[in-house]
């Protein structure tokens, strides 16, 4: 039988895990969210009670430096299937080597923590550029995407110290989660929390909607043209929600 | 003419400008503003041309009491005119900010009666950007030349980058295409910029560029001129544009496409300066005063010095990895810092991403050569790179184009 441990998900609660099944020497096969879990023949699916001592996760968790810390917490962003084992073997021994940790690329785990979290680390990246609001009739500045991992409270982090005096909302359509700015909050929405959304733009929002689509136009130079290089820089899983390429995005063969 | 029309005209004549990064600056917002710069920039989109879009890239007006053979804009085209109202340019601006399109603005003008009234409209533009629309993104503008030194001031303590096109690599190049300008003038934008550069006065500090291929210099020529001035003016950047030819003119060449490989070669080869530690006479020179068209210039330097090579990467020195093809920056202080700790494999370096196609013909892994056979021949390995190396099999067909 395989012991796999289950947590609800949220990050705090994978640290408790983790540091449960380390401190009982407790070796997991996996470990996964109630909420991803498939019940399974081959598995002993496990909920384990956590450790009440605060003192015991501070024992453990106080000697990983704010830069381990950070990787952790991007790998568990990710949407890899494999990231809670990962943050397992990779804080057993981040305890072990302290920060030379991250040198030590020839552990497996090592490897995937720092490829997984860099992945987190880009994607983020792109978005921050790629994201597109729209101004709606009531104020609001309203944008979706489709991330490959959770980096929606990464991006109103970014996006709420730009636009201060803004409203906005983002939605990931993906995983149907909701970020919403008001004033100077952010608060995390799912789709039972918005009744219905209502997207009526605001009155001149098609107008510079067509300015910027005429200057992204015009701004390439016709004698240069490649699209390999566009495309290598913005693959096609970003146009259908980037206004100036939605149009290209429905004439294309969408895989 | 509606806004539509003028935002055509002002971005169309603004497109030959190669310089769009927002990079450098870390201008934090205030209490009532809005935006932010992020050091590291960001790209927003990607045009057809495959270059990236960060900021809003635009001239004030394209009227011009210039006469530049290479440009659109110059006083003996017969090209439809336009002027932004600063109010307009502020607009645009924040709406496509608040949309997220881009990072901010990247200003330049044709010269309208004279550099001094054409750098005090460039000024109140950003002023009011800045101070009525309380805009904290990045601001990219040019310099005016031959504008007094107390407007360069001005403008430079409101942005975050600022920049003056040398334009030709050589004063004779100059002379010739763009009679109204003066490198005198340009040397003392450059040399303000240098002196008085601080987190107030262009934090993000001073790029410029050359027109590649619209008149006789060579690569060296013009690399000893970027050299040069990286060093004389600390510049954060050289931009290199391949000529787009707008207008015919005799003492242009008559080319059908923009010489874009020989454009890309410059851009790799100042890249090794920069970050490398080349200097311009390990690259070309007199007896070789262009680079190789089919190979990046860094291949083609550890080619002519295959004596040197294999190089065993648990020793190398830091300097010595750079100088490996293919092993860049990234991966030369990952390699040093983790072999502290472990003997690298070749399977090793996969796993750090360390990129194998171009380096392993030129590294040991713990002694060990990634093929039976050891015996380093030039012919050898440059026929392998060529096969396996797409980018030099595009460069062909690019070649073919121009030639």
């Amino acid at each position: 039988m395989r012991n796999v441990y289950l947590y609800d998900g949220s990050f705090s609660s994978l640290l408790y895990l983790v540091v449960t099944l380390l401190h009982s020497s407790l070796t997991p096969a996996d470990i996964k969210s109630y909420e991803e879990y498939q019940a399974n023949l081959l598995d002993n699916a496990i909920s384990i009670k956590l450790i009440e001592d605060e003192i015991i996760y501070k024992s453990y968790l106080n000697k990983l430096s704010s830069k381990v810390m950070h990787i952790v917490y991007y790998v568990y962003l990710s949407s890899n299937e494999r990231k809670e084992l990962v943050i397992y073997y990779f804080i057993k021994n981040a305890l072990k080597y302290k920060d030379e940790i991250i040198y030590r690329r020839n552990l497996n785990c090592v490897n995937e923590a720092l490829k997984l979290s860099k992945y987190v680390g880009s994607e983020n990246h792109k978005f921050k550029g790629f994201l597109r609001f729209k101004e709606l009739d009531n104020g609001l500045y309203y944008a979706e995407v489709t991330p490959n991992n959770n980096i929606i409270s990464l991006l109103a982090i970014h996006f709420k110290d730009r636009l201060r005096n803004e409203s906005f909302l983002i939605k990931d359509k993906k995983r149907n989660i909701y970020a919403l700015k008001d004033e100077s909050k952010i608060y995390y929405l799912n789709d039972k929390d918005i009744e219905k959304l209502n997207i009526n733009l605001s009155d001149n929002e098609k107008d510079i909607e067509e300015l910027w689509k005429t200057f992204f136009k015009t701004i390439a130079i016709k004698e240069r043209k490649n699209k390999k290089a566009q495309m290598n820089f913005m693959p096609k899983r970003y146009w259908k929600d980037m206004i100036e390429m939605e149009e290209e995005y429905e004439n294309s063969d969408k895989r | 003419m509606d806004l539509k029309e003028k935002l055509i005209i002002l971005s169309d004549s603004a497109k030959y400008d190669a310089s769009c990064s927002s990079s450098g600056s870390t201008r934090k917002n205030d209490k009532d503003g809005i935006g932010s710069a992020a050091a590291c920039g960001i790209c927003h989109s990607f045009a057809s041309d495959g270059r990236c879009i960060s900021l809003l890239k635009i001239l004030m007006t394209n009227c011009c009491i210039f006469d530049c053979k290479y440009c659109i804009n110059r006083r003996s085209n017969d090209v439809k005119r336009a002027i932004f109202t600063p109010e307009e340019i502020c607009e645009i601006t924040i709406n496509f900010y608040k949309r997220n399109y881009i990072e901010g603005l990247f200003l330049s003008s044709g010269i309208i009666k004279s550099p001094d009234y054409t750098m005090e409209k460039l000024i109140e533009t950003v002023y009011l950007l800045r101070n009525k629309y309380h805009f904290n993104g990045y601001i990219h503008c040019k310099a005016i030349p031959g504008a007094s030194e107390s407007l360069l001031k001005k403008l430079a303590s409101l942005v975050d980058r600022i920049s003056a096109n040398i334009e030709m690599p050589t004063e004779n190049g100059l002379k010739l295409l763009a009679p109204d300008k003066d490198t005198n003038k340009i040397d003392k934008i450059m040399k303000t910029v240098k002196e008085n550069r601080n987190r107030n006065f262009a934090p993000a500090g001073q790029s410029t560029q050359m027109i590649i291929g619209a008149s006789k210099e060579t690569d060296l020529d013009i690399l000893s001129k970027s050299s040069s001035l990286y060093n004389t003016y600390n510049l954060k950047r050289v931009f290199y544009s391949a000529y787009v030819p707008v207008n015919s003119d005799k003492l242009l060449p008559s080319i059908k496409m923009p010489p874009l490989v020989r454009e890309n070669r410059l851009y790799q080869a100042d890249w090794l300066l920069r970050y490398y530690n080349f200097k311009v006479n390990d690259l070309l020179d007199s007896n070789n005063p262009n680079f190789n068209i089919l190979l990046d210039p860094k291949t083609d330097w550890a080619l002519r010095h295959l004596e040197e090579y294999p190089k065993e990467i648990n020793k190398a020195s830091y300097y010595d990895l750079l100088r490996v093809p293919g092993i860049g920056p990234t991966s030369a202080k990952k390699i040093v810092s983790s072999r502290k700790y472990f003997t690298i494999t070749f399977d090793d370096l996969k796993k750090m991403n360390v990129s194998l196609k171009k380096a392993k013909y030129f590294i040991l892994c713990n002694g060990k050569y990634f093929a039976e056979n050891k015996s380093l021949r030039k012919e050898t390995i440059t026929t392998s790179l060529l096969l396996e190396n797409k980018e030099s099999t595009d460069g062909l067909k690019q070649l073919s184009l121009f030639e």
